[in-house]
């Protein structure tokens, strides 16, 4: 087991990751695509601090705070699309065009 | 040995988990993919050696974030929403586009990491991350309290129901 594997697999995810926020209608699916683009990065950072410093924790200090983010992210993020719900009765991308001109 | 056969395992079902969240036509499949894929990140870093990350995903992914999603996803639902497609027309695009990216970072990976696999024992991570967190990253810890707080208020601003406020 290496390093390489562990970065082929967070690639991997994250490109999955990208695919669903291109191709989502529904805006809940694209909130889900960004997190798994969350993961990808944290399993990045923690394969890095443990394989080139080990010894070291920054790496996975710094995936906690991803995690704190990540979590004030989709809280705002929700209560965003709920209030855009109640407005447009809808949560398909196409619909949310009201600054559209 | 065994490591690798738990790594190849915990690789197939997170990605296969991750292709159901993004492919599925219901939005609920979906969301119920996540939790389970997120749950499986939670083991690679326990592979990894992360134990207190192993931890905190599973608390604040599966038990926090996931919970709040599956509340919006039931609170947002139509009746139309079971036959209609749920990807836009430019999709093929956006496939073409993610598999090149994968691609090329499997590639550059494999061409600037491709040897690296020292690999020493694994040492519990709890007590050096609080350690780190209270001493030399001290400011951000303070600051990402403050962004709790304003997310916290920024929700409840977002999600309470203006009508009702400005009735008489």
């Amino acid at each position: 087991m290496r390093l390489y594997h562990f970065l082929a697999l967070s690639g991997i995810l994250f490109s999955i990751g990208i695919y669903g926020v291109l191709s989502r209608r529904n805006i809940l699916g694209i909130l889900m695509s960004i997190e798994l683009m969350f993961n990808a990065a944290n399993i990045n950072l923690v394969a890095f601090n443990q394989f080139l410093y080990p010894g070291n924790v920054w790496g996975q200090g710094f995936v906690v705070f991803v995690i704190t983010l990540a979590a004030a992210e989709a809280v705002v993020g929700l209560s965003l699309v709920l209030a855009i719900y109640r407005n447009i009765k809808s949560v398909y991308t196409e619909n949310m065009n009201i600054l559209h001109g | 040995m065994i490591e690798s056969l738990v790594f190849y395992f915990l690789a197939f079902l997170v990605i296969g988990f991750a292709v159901v969240v993004v492919t599925s036509r219901n939005i609920f499949h979906s969301a119920l993919a996540l939790t389970a894929a997120l749950s499986v990140v939670a083991g690679i870093f326990a592979l990894l050696g992360a134990d207190f990350l192993a931890a905190s995903q599973v608390l604040v992914y599966v038990g926090g974030i996931m919970i709040i999603m599956l509340f919006v996803v039931m609170l947002s639902q139509q009746p139309t929403d079971a036959i209609r497609s749920q990807s836009n027309p430019q999709w093929p695009f956006a496939l073409l586009f993610a598999i090149a990216i994968a691609a090329e970072l499997v590639q550059k990976y494999r061409t600037f990491f491709g040897a690296v696999e020292a690999r020493p024992g694994i040492l519990p991570t709890s007590a050096p991350i609080g350690r780190l967190l209270l001493t030399e990253m001290v400011i951000p810890f303070e600051a990402v309290s403050l962004v709790l707080l304003a997310a916290l208020v920024g929700a409840v601003v977002f999600a309470q129901d203006r009508q009702e406020s400005r009735l008489p």
